[in-house]
């Protein structure tokens, strides 16, 4: 046993350092046992704990109860809107953010910057505020509203098409800040190259350019979807909230809640969650294949 | 004449790359484009293969007016120096991407274009790497691929860039040997940039050195190092040393008259004389003007270095003469120049 | 005129129409989409009238709602703060095992839904959750008072500052703190004096988003508010109370002071990358 140097966890004994040598590498700087037991105590109370609340509170219900709540037609129509819409909204977003993400780094325009740090806007307001305001926008006597309404005929508050705003909105930097970076990083010589083995401008966006950012897209994509499943704020507003048609899983859950159905509520929440993590999970790994083959 | 560049002018903001040049690229030669960084080899190269447009002058690709031309349409291969392959596509895809966008009318089946994808693999023995993805070679396997890819689309001429700046000094041997053989079978006109005098001389059948925009000589290897046309020209190409001199009746005198050099090319008043390591001589002398300061063997070679009225001449030799004349460090030697060039000063 | 290319590449130039057609799809979508909801915000917030817009900005029960939405945040930020300092410290600095399921961890409630992350404490405190019971019979109230708020913000804003720093200080590596220990300094001098420095900007970009977001949280604290006005009101819950009662033009009004805190952050947030953008660059995902 090496002779005592107080750098971490200074008063472990001496086995407790042993196995705790099996863990981690050693090293001199100092903080390892504070900052560690931290993080874990923090990371438990605040996160783990209420998380594992819920489980316990799903698992109550046994098997048979949990399916009983959630394979109803209120909640299973509930998913098909808030899955269906978000796929919708982050479609749009993988169409519109793309272009965005490439008129930013391949075009000079002016008010380039400003729109640049614009993009964000969705991270920073508060998603209350983006609810009432596109719901004022987009009713029928809203600005963008009454044009839709007069021109198309088309209702959008208070359907599931103002949901597919309101998510479209909530999910627009992702794209755009997924693609942007990879685009901006790509080697210039490599459309150089296609353009001098005879490609026109668009055989080297479509076979050099585009599989070389779909990664990026993809991820945005799915990030924006995953975003838009669990938006609440800014989809409540303007959804109308009719069940089975305009009713999205969050909203449902607060429902539930507000009913006292605890049991319920924990159910479907319990169920969302799930369904989120496989699709980050499926994220991940499609990532991790992509960059096995193609990796520098 | 294959490259026939006149007047070519270009300018990046307030700096000018390329200041009226002119050059012609012979059918069939390997042509070294050669200067230090910020020299517009590289521009000029770029603007050959319609990747950077000229402001002023004219290029003519085998007869044919060729600035108003998109790279697309000038069927230049074009080697980039950190290999420029697809990365999202195998060896193979990479090879054969110049054939599968070709306008459908004079595209070639799959399975012909299988066969000359191959060929060319082959060409460049890596034809059982034909389904690796860039990313799982070394660098001089990268760069043959990248070489395979140009040539897939049957170039009028091949223009590289810097090809072997991206690979390590064994690699960087290898390949230019290979390159220079391979050359040697297909004689495709080729121009190559670099900024390696050593790989210029080796390689190039012409060499051109380029300095400040300018092209300051265009000559074969033997040419430009023996005969440099120009203090740049000779301070760029291998070691040199350097004297203010004073020139009169066809003597240059350096440091006082401690050296004296003979001249031929009339140059009279203040000038500089260059003096090649290899062309200085010592010889061991208890009374001589230099004293040995310094003895640096390096492998099969010796450099000695001499101060000489205050001057540090460096003589190249190899290390049997060095043992001959049995000079060492602290003992005066005599010093004679056996050949020198004298440059007006600017 | 609308368009120049961004290099001196001709290889890489689009067509005129391509670049136009672009970028005015761009602008559009940005226009519908961004633009016009926040100069929404504003219009309708002052279409009666700036008397209006003041009058709804200071009447009581808004003013309770700020001032509980700047304590939530002030608790709630400096707590994610240290933890994320601590955090970030613990993974850059040291190899250990299970480093990246930690990460991921820290990273989780990134992809919780805010209602989940509201209603996780309503399970657990809440007077039918499972360790309401107990609380009660101690007189302690976390669900539907201020506790609550602040939990759900914090379990929201948990990653913003350690999603900042873990990839900035792994980037730095561990040389100038071995260097600094090795001439002499202390655990926390080398923390103060030669770890903070390099990472300050970057702290600074993820204190002000979590701070965003803490102020301007919705879903997770409307589950645990019980919105009671005047109590556990926070600013967006006040915005819907508001527009819920047809109270519009009061919805807007303080909804256009959050809106105006957005565009702040986005400001700060700009400035921060254009000036620090090569310290920063590790963070930019």
């Amino acid at each position: 046993m090496v002779a005592a140097s107080s750098t971490d966890g200074a008063a472990l004994p001496s086995q407790g350092r042993a196995v705790l040598s099996v863990l981690k590498k050693p090293s001199v700087i100092p903080g390892f046992g504070l900052t560690m037991g931290f993080t874990l105590a923090y990371l438990g109370l605040i996160v783990l704990l209420p998380l594992a609340a819920l489980a316990v509170k799903a698992a109550g219900l046994g098997w048979a109860g949990f399916w009983n709540a959630v394979l109803t037609p209120r909640v299973l129509a509930a998913f098909q809107i808030s899955f269906g819409l978000s796929l919708l909204a982050a479609a749009i977003n993988a169409v519109f953010g793309f272009i965005v993400a490439w008129v930013l780094v391949r075009y000079r325009f002016p008010g380039a910057k400003i729109v640049d740090a614009l993009v964000d806007l969705p991270f920073a307001l508060p998603t209350a505020v983006a609810g009432i305001a596109l719901s004022a926008l987009y009713a029928p006597n809203g600005w963008v509203g009454k044009l839709l309404m007069d021109w198309f005929g088309l209702k959008v508050a208070f359907t599931p098409l103002g949901i597919a705003i309101a998510l479209t909105f909530i999910g627009l930097p992702f794209v755009v800040r997924t693609v942007q970076p990879i685009l901006q990083d790509l080697p210039p010589e490599e459309e150089e190259a296609a353009a001098s083995l005879g490609a026109t401008r668009w055989q080297s966006f479509r076979r050099v350019v585009f599989p070389s950012l779909f990664p990026a897209l993809l991820t945005g994509f799915a990030l924006a979807f995953a975003r838009g499943v669990g938006e609440y704020g800014s989809v409540i507003f303007i959804a109308g909230n009719m069940p089975g048609v305009s009713e999205i899983v969050p909203l449902l859950i607060v429902i539930k809640l507000e009913q006292y159905d605890y049991a319920g509520a924990a159910a479907v929440a319990t169920l969302m969650l799930a369904a989120s993590f496989a699709l980050l999970l499926l994220l991940n790994l499609l990532q991790a294949w992509m960059r096995s083959r193609h990796a520098r | 004449m294959a490259i026939q560049v006149s007047g070519i002018t270009k300018q990046f903001g307030h700096y000018r790359a390329l200041d009226q040049v002119d050059l012609e690229v012979r059918s069939g030669e390997l042509l070294a484009l050669l200067g230090p960084s910020g020299s517009g080899k590289t521009t000029l190269l770029r603007i050959m293969a319609g990747l950077e447009s000229a402001d002023s002058g004219s290029l003519q690709l085998h007869g044919e007016e060729a600035l108003g031309l998109s790279p697309r349409e000038r069927q230049v291969g074009f080697v980039f120096q950190h290999y420029a392959l697809f990365r999202h596509m195998t060896v193979f895809e990479n090879v054969a991407f110049g054939l599968k966008v070709r306008p459908r009318a004079q595209r070639f089946g799959r399975s012909e274009i299988k066969r000359r994808v191959m060929e060319l693999l082959e060409l460049v023995q890596l034809a059982h790497f034909a389904d690796r993805y860039p990313a799982q070679l070394s660098g001089g396997q990268r760069q043959r691929v990248a070489l395979a890819r140009a040539l897939a689309i049957e170039p009028k001429v091949l223009l590289l860039d810097e090809p072997f700046g991206a690979l390590d000094a064994k690699v960087r041997k290898e390949l230019r040997r290979w390159l220079r053989k391979l050359h040697d079978d297909i004689h495709i006109t080729s121009v190559f940039v670099t900024h390696d005098q050593e790989e210029a001389l080796e390689l190039a059948d012409r060499v051109v050195v380029m300095s400040q925009g300018r092209i300051e000589q265009v000559g074969s290897p033997a040419d430009v190092y023996d005969h440099p046309a120009s203090a740049f020209v000779y301070e760029f190409l291998g070691q040199v040393n350097r004297f203010d001199c004073t020139v009169a009746d066809g003597v240059a005198r350096v440091a006082n008259g401690a050296l004296a050099i003979p001249t031929e090319n009339g140059v009279q008043g203040e000038a500089i004389a260059y003096v090649r390591p290899h062309d200085l001589g010592l010889s061991p002398s208890a009374g001589g003007p230099g004293r040995v300061s310094g003895i640096h063997v390096v492998g099969p070679d010796a450099r000695v270095e001499v101060d000489l009225a205050g001057l540090t001449l460096e003589a190249e030799m190899d290390r049997e003469r060095l043992s001959f004349l049995g000079l060492r460090p602290g003992d005066r030697c005599a010093v004679h120049i056996d050949r020198a060039r004298v440059f007006p000063r600017r | 005129m609308l368009a120049k290319t961004s290099g001196q590449r001709p290889a890489l130039d689009d067509r005129s129409w391509v670049r136009g057609f672009l970028i005015l799809s761009a602008l559009g979508f940005l226009l519908l989409f961004l633009v016009l909801p926040l100069v929404a915000v504003f219009v309708e917030a002052l279409h009666r009238g700036v008397d209006a817009y003041w009058d709804a900005l200071v009447e009581p029960d808004a003013l309770s709602a700020i001032q509980l939405t700047l304590i939530v945040a002030a608790i709630a930020v400096p707590l994610n703060l240290v933890f994320g300092v601590a955090a970030s410290w613990c993974i850059s600095k040291f190899d250990f095992r299970g480093k990246g399921l930690l990460i991921t961890l820290i990273d989780l409630p990134f992809s919780v839904s805010p209602v989940i992350s509201g209603i996780i404490y309503v399970l657990l405190f809440g007077l039918h959750g499972v360790l309401g019971p107990f609380l009660k019979s101690q007189g302690v109230q976390i669900i539907f008072a201020v506790p609550g708020l602040v939990l759900a913000t914090i379990f929201v804003t948990f990653p913003f500052v350690a999603r900042e720093l873990i990839p900035l200080m792994q980037e730095q590596g561990t040389e100038e703190e071995e260097a600094a220990l090795v001439l002499g300094a202390s655990g926390w001098q080398t923390f103060w004096r030669v770890t903070l420095p390099n990472i300050k900007w970057g702290l600074l970009y993820g204190v002000l988003l979590c701070n965003a977001r803490a102020m301007g949280e919705f879903g997770a604290v409307s589950v645990v508010s019980g919105h009671i006005r005047g109590e556990t009101n926070t600013m967006p819950l006040h915005v819907e109370i508001l527009y819920n009662e047809y109270n519009f033009v009061a919805a807007f009004s303080v909804a256009s002071v959050l809106a105006m805190l957005a565009l702040v952050t986005l400001v700060a947030k700009t400035v921060l990358e254009w000036r620090f953008g090569a310290e920063l660059a590790a963070t930019r995902h």
